[in-house]
């Protein structure tokens, strides 16, 4: 006879059921999923992720990517790349799945306040940034400028296309692409060739988002222009099981867990060489 | 006199008694109402296991080839089952909860067994006693496990002291003979032909109530633990770690993961869904045992790992255990048990690597 022996809320191993209600094809690989919560309100911090449940597949780790003003529904940006992010690829509308969270400490926005704000991406590490983003233009008097600078190997990595342009209206996007095909127009190389053009010093504070291999490059090319490792935030990932600091499958140099004392971290507070591979 | 007030102050009482009472605790704990864990000799190692009633517990035993781990962090566990309708398409199984149209159904019925059992663990050492102080660091902290903290509560810790390590021990390093305060509820001795038993706790004063004894007088002794080998630490930083080179028995290593498998406070766990084919709508949510020693460990979402060599997953236990367990738990996750180097088919040892040979 099997008996609930820890009411839902208590056990932190236990998701929640929501539901599907419209899928987005970003690109060719990565798909928006809207997820609508029932009877149940998400409140959330930009940098915050949740552990999604593919029934049967598993679980997997994915930041937030939505504004933080709609409690109802949240945005999961998923690039297909493992086992679960296959099978997430095959839901349709309608379909329910699980989500634990919020998890995780989010960026620490009163810190922004009042600096130049830069917010770097590479590949579908903008997914990571964009309740940030979001944050940001619906906040704007309280930031000064606010830079998006945006990198991605093909034309076709491009996602978010219809954000880009209305966001385009608030903030400075800066979009530069490592392999663009002759018609491109904007910048090439990667993000790091372009921070010559951008106005960077001490009132700036930066959001790093991207691959392990080009995050630690990107942070130690802030620390040249001279933003200080106190200013720079980077988003971690790493294989997390249990999200709240239990399985030790997140722990990086230093002794710090992703999911209970990351995903953000201050660049000053790890070593440089815990954000790369 | 001072010593004896001091003594009902603490709110201990010893006893001496025989081996053979000695031998009857464990079946007193199960009338207690305990689930009896005790060391016993089988297939030529000393292991942790369930006491039966025909079983005889081991007390002159140096290590055990498991430890309290396995029964308070299973290695598999279900976390919680539940239901799904699954179909089977061209690309593999396809499971996923009912479609909702209107308002979601409640589809996740996380269903558990409640742990009702307590355990006793009768006859571990102090280096065992001390890793279930570790673990509890990593369980209890902030939001507890619910699974581990339904099995340590109203657990009973009946210690044996062990003053005489084997080759391998080095719990006189990192001062784990010390029994950590509130981590034993009796704690017994071999003195003479008997054995000194001391009760620490107000469980443990009901235990030696209901014995046939001989109360003794004195304080409990303190452990003075004998090394074989003796080390003193050296590289418990993080740079320390780094900068050194491999110890030369690493080259033997094959990544077997015994250390982990045998060490008392390797926690490390995967959790993934299982269900059999025959009904593969019924999903269990299962917590099972991960080591460090093995790619997947650190493995990412499309193949990028964060520790290739084995070097690096070798280092990466040593500093989990030391610089990665000082800094988030305030606590040495090493027991000096020395497991990891008994057991290791390769011969790996870790003490060579952290610590200097002293005579």
């Amino acid at each position: 006879m099997m008996a609930k022996a820890v009411a839902g809320d208590a056990n932190p191993y236990i998701p929640k059921p929501v539901t599907i209600i419209a899928v987005k094809n970003e690109s060719l690989e990565t798909k928006t999923l809207r997820l609508k919560l029932y009877n149940w309100r998400l409140s959330f911090v930009p940098g915050q992720f949740v552990q999604l449940l593919l029934p049967g597949v598993g679980e997997a780790p994915f930041c937030i990517a939505s504004s933080q003003s709609d409690q109802k529904h949240i945005d999961l940006t998923i690039i297909r790349r493992g086992i679960l992010t296959t099978s997430v690829h095959y839901l349709r509308p309608g379909d329910a799945v699980g989500i634990r969270g919020p998890l995780g400490k989010p960026f620490p926005l009163d810190a922004f306040v009042g600096k130049d704000l830069l917010i770097v991406a590479t590949g579908i590490g903008i997914a990571a940034l964009k309740s940030l983003i979001i944050y940001a233009i619906e906040n704007r008097k309280k930031f000064n400028d606010v830079t998006l600078l945006y990198g991605a190997r093909f034309l076709e990595d491009i996602v978010y296309r219809d954000e880009l342009k209305e966001w385009e209206k608030s903030i400075n996007v800066v979009i530069t692409l490592s392999k663009a095909p002759p018609e491109w127009r904007g910048l090439r190389g990667r993000v790091t060739d372009h921070l010559d053009s951008l106005r960077l010093g001490k009132g700036t504070a930066a959001a790093v988002c991207g691959s392990p291999a080009v995050m630690s490059s990107i942070a130690d090319a802030l620390m040249k222009h001279g933003i200080s490792s106190n200013d720079i935030y980077v988003s971690l990932e790493r294989h997390m099981k249990c999200g709240i600091g239990k399985c030790a499958r997140c722990l990086i140099p230093g002794g710090k867990h992703v999911c209970i004392d990351g995903p953000v971290f201050r660049v000053a507070d790890i070593s440089i060489g815990a954000i790369g591979e | 006199m001072r010593k004896a007030l001091f003594c009902c102050l603490a709110g201990e009482t010893m006893i001496k008694i025989s081996k053979q009472e000695l031998l009857k605790l464990p079946s007193l704990l199960s009338a207690m109402g305990y689930r009896v864990i005790a060391p016993i000799r089988a297939g030529g190692v000393v292991k942790l296991a369930p006491l039966g009633p025909d079983d005889q517990p081991e007390v002159e035993y140096i290590r055990v080839i498991n430890s309290p781990k396995k029964f308070l962090l299973p290695d598999d566990e279900s976390l919680f089952r539940y239901r799904s309708t699954a179909t089977i398409t061209s690309y593999g199984l396809k499971i996923r909860f009912p479609t909702a149209e209107g308002p979601c159904p409640v589809t996740i019925l996380p269903e558990y067994l409640p742990i009702r059992e307590r355990l006793a663990f009768f006859g571990i050492h102090q280096c065992m006693v001390s890793s279930v102080r570790y673990l509890d660091r990593v369980m209890l902290s902030d939001p507890a496990d619910p699974y581990y903290k339904n099995r340590r509560e109203g657990m009973f810790i009946a210690e044996l002291d062990c003053d005489e390590g084997d080759e391998y021990c080095m719990c006189r390093t990192l001062g784990t003979y010390k029994i950590p305060a509130g981590y034993a509820d009796i704690q017994m001795r071999k003195s003479g032909s008997g054995y000194l038993v001391n009760a620490a706790s107000e469980a443990g004063k009901e235990l030696l109530s209901r014995l046939k004894k001989q109360d003794a007088q004195g304080e409990y002794p303190k452990p003075v633990p004998k090394m074989v080998n003796d080390f003193e630490l050296v590289a418990r930083d993080e740079q320390e770690i780094d900068a050194k080179g491999a110890p030369k028995s690493l080259e033997a290593c094959t990544l077997c993961a015994a250390c982990t498998v045998t060490c008392p406070t390797c926690y490390c766990m995967d959790i993934e869904d299982k269900f059999s084919l025959v009904d593969p709508s019924n999903v269990s949510r299962m917590r099972t045992r991960m080591s460090c020693q093995r790619k997947c460990y650190s493995a990412i979402a499309g193949g990028t790992a964060f520790l290739h060599a084995k070097e690096e997953r070798f280092k990466w236990r040593v500093k989990h255990k030391f610089p990665f367990s000082i800094n988030a738990f305030k606590l040495v996750g090493c027991t000096g048990c020395g497991n990891c180097v008994a057991y290791c088919p390769a011969g790996v040892d870790f003490r060579e690597f952290v610590g200097r040979r002293v005579a």
